[in-house]
């Protein structure tokens, strides 16, 4: 639209797109829109968080591990039983709530410093706390009354419990490392004893959810 | 035949082209080795400067043997941890009951390895070569993000039999991968989908192997190529030797120095694609290794250790570890919110400061001289580097190595440390001090 200036010449409007103009701007902003977009759809990579299975009652008994050449590895996936743990320094790699790897072991009570243990016994989660190797009790050192990591050479003190900090901030109590780089003590798994069976007490499960 | 071209041609104009291709194919590359040097055995020393194209023809060895696997590979990982997946029965069946499926296995699997090797040659003779100096800085930065490449898909490849080795190997490598400050956990996320390993990981793992990286390395390698066809190789030293031809390096232009690719370049290249396929496929029927016992996350197998190109890293992991550990150095949990002087983390900003060298090399070293002797100081960071890379690489058999040579870990660790401070050193100071004297003597010589 142009108007007419006083003296009939034609005077330029102050804001005048042409068609042409309209068109590219029209063009160009469809393609950064649809490219923006089509950005978000990215998020799909992100791992599907809602389709893990759900946690209703999940027993709590511990069951043994896997592995082999230990006194345990005639009976992987069954109960943990309180008379199996007959002597001081005996202990069995366990699995806690089908997911959480953990070491439980019979302790000598009077050694043990800032903890108590339940019936003699006491737990760790086996995931080293360094790139989550699962650490072993006595199997590779059979002398020294550690929990150690082979991946890396992480030891850590069950006899020695400290208190530690997670990234996340939580506080909790662990086995000190003594050894090696494993940055945070190995969490204690409080248990209890149930009907001669050992199980694990499910408070703060968030707190053994370090290796994701 | 001419008639089938000239239909071809009548449709599609493609004479021009093929004349172009011709053209720079036959006249872009340096014939160093057939005109000043023709007495040479040329091909016994001359497998550096042709370490590039026996890449080139493992990482065709790779396609083929790789599309063959994949004929029945079945990528899935669901299934109780420590009993046999689809992937891993898949590759059993691979190995027992397919037609010579063994051997196509065998194949991939040292290919890759040798991939790798060739790989490594190539990087450092170029890095000593310096032929970045002469307006090829693209073909490094590609031939860099190559390199790389190459490790993310012998990384991904590694997990897809689902067994002990490849699962431990890998969770080791996203456990440090998620300790990068702020960005880890978003990265291995997105990466691998989720923060530790699961049926979702190998099914990414897959797609990256067998659908994602080959696009990118077709356009990034074949980028590479095609600039060297374009731009010519960097020629090797001996140019330097005839000045008389007073040609400047590295133009690419016809002349005296330069001639055809076929038939002069194209025979070391066959010969030495010939030879390492001999070796691959000796390797590959005599040698090739079964997938270990079906991954089981809840167990952490006796010996682990990654693929031997990656023991550097593993062994600066722990080698940090001991020195903190000899320093009676405790760092701090906490440095601006990440633990920043962790030895993962420590170990990650090396690793990735080296490689930030690597691709910046056209940058940080400018100037004229390329040649290998008048560059004391390059030349000598360069042994030190292989030297560094090397005793690391003991340093991460430390336990093997204690076990097998019955020394207690302690004292095996003292001694493979101490190396991995002294003889890189050893080996760098001597090269220094006479590469110096070298150029100052041939200065001198010169003026």
């Amino acid at each position: 639209m142009t108007e007419k200036a006083a003296d009939g010449s034609e005077k330029k409007p102050r804001c005048r797109i042409d068609r042409r103009q309209f068109v590219q701007t029209i063009v160009s902003l469809g393609i950064v829109g649809t490219v923006v977009s089509f950005m978000s759809l990215l998020m799909s990579l992100l791992p599907n968080t809602g389709a893990g299975e759900e946690e209703g009652e999940v027993d709590n008994v511990l069951k043994y591990g896997p592995e082999k050449g230990t006194w345990y590895s005639d009976r992987p996936g069954t109960e943990v039983k309180l008379e199996d743990f007959d002597q001081i320094g005996k202990g069995a790699g366990v699995l806690w709530r089908k997911r959480i790897p953990a070491i439980v072991m019979r302790v000598d009570e009077s050694k043990l410093r800032d903890a108590t243990a339940t019936n003699g016994l006491i737990a760790f989660a086996a995931a080293c706390t360094h790139l989550c190797c699962i650490s072993t009790w006595r199997l590779d050192r059979p002398n020294e009354d550690i929990l150690w990591c082979r991946c890396h050479d992480g030891a850590f003190d069950p006899y020695n419990i400290v208190k530690d900090v997670m990234p996340n901030g939580t506080e909790y109590l662990g086995a000190k490392v003594i050894a090696g780089p494993p940055p945070r003590a190995a969490p204690i798994i409080p248990i209890e004893i149930k009907d001669g069976k050992v199980a694990g007490v499910a408070k703060d499960l968030g707190l053994y959810d370090y290796c994701g | 035949m001419k008639k089938l071209y000239e239909w071809f041609d009548g449709r599609f104009n493609i004479s021009p082209l093929i004349a172009e291709a011709q053209r720079s194919v036959n006249f872009a590359l340096p014939s160093t080795i057939t005109r000043q040097n023709r007495s040479k055995i040329f091909w016994l020393g001359y497998p550096y400067y042709y370490a590039g194209s026996i890449v080139a023809f493992l990482a065709i060895l790779q396609g083929i043997t790789g599309l063959l696997l994949a004929f029945h590979y079945v990528p899935s990982a669901v299934g109780d941890p420590g009993t046999p997946t689809q992937a891993y029965t898949s590759v059993q069946n691979i190995m027992k009951f397919i037609p010579l499926g063994a051997l196509i296995r065998g194949i991939h699997q040292w290919g890759a390895n040798l991939l790798v090797a060739a790989l490594a040659i190539h990087a450092f003779w170029a890095f000593f070569r310096s032929p970045y100096r002469v307006g090829r800085e693209i073909s490094w930065l590609l031939g860099a993000v190559s390199l790389g490449l190459a490790l993310a898909y012998s990384f991904s490849g590694y997990l897809l039999p689902w067994d002990q080795l490849g699962y431990w190997a890998a969770t080791i490598s996203v456990q440090i991968m998620r300790s990068i400050p702020a960005l880890g956990d978003l990265i291995a996320q997105i990466l691998l989908g989720g923060t530790s390993l699961s049926a979702a990981t190998l099914a990414r793992m897959y797609f990256y192997h067998v659908s994602l990286l080959p696009v990118v390395a077709l356009v990034l390698v074949g980028a590479h190529i095609v600039l060297v066809v374009l731009q010519g190789v960097s020629e090797p030293e001996e140019v330097w030797k005839t000045e008389k031809t007073g040609q400047k390096p590295g133009q690419g232009q016809a002349g005296p120095l330069f001639g055809p690719f076929i038939p002069h370049q194209i025979i070391p290249v066959l010969i030495l694609s010939l030879i390492t396929l001999g070796i691959v496929l000796l390797l590959g029927a005599y040698a090739v290794q079964m997938p270990g016992d079906p991954a089981n996350k809840f167990l952490t197998p006796q010996f682990i250790a990654p693929e031997w190109y990656f023991l550097w890293a593993y062994g600066l992991l722990k080698w940090v570890g001991w020195l903190y550990e000899i320093a009676h150095f405790v760092p701090p949990a906490m440095v601006f919110g990440v633990d920043l002087l962790s030895a993962k983390v420590v170990g990650i900003l090396v690793a990735a400061t080296m490689f930030l060298v690597l691709v910046l090399m056209p940058v940080i070293d400018r100037g004229d001289e390329v040649r290998v002797l008048r560059r004391p100081l390059k030349t000598t960071i360069g042994v030190w580097a292989i030297g560094l890379l090397s005793t690391l690489t003991l340093y991460a058999l430390n336990e093997i190595l204690s076990s097998i040579l019955s020394i207690p870990i302690g004292t095996m660790n003292v001694v493979l440390g101490s190396i991995v401070i002294v003889a890189p050193l050893a080996a760098a100071v001597p090269v220094y001090a006479l590469l110096r004297r070298h150029a100052a003597k041939a200065t001198t010589q010169e003026a």
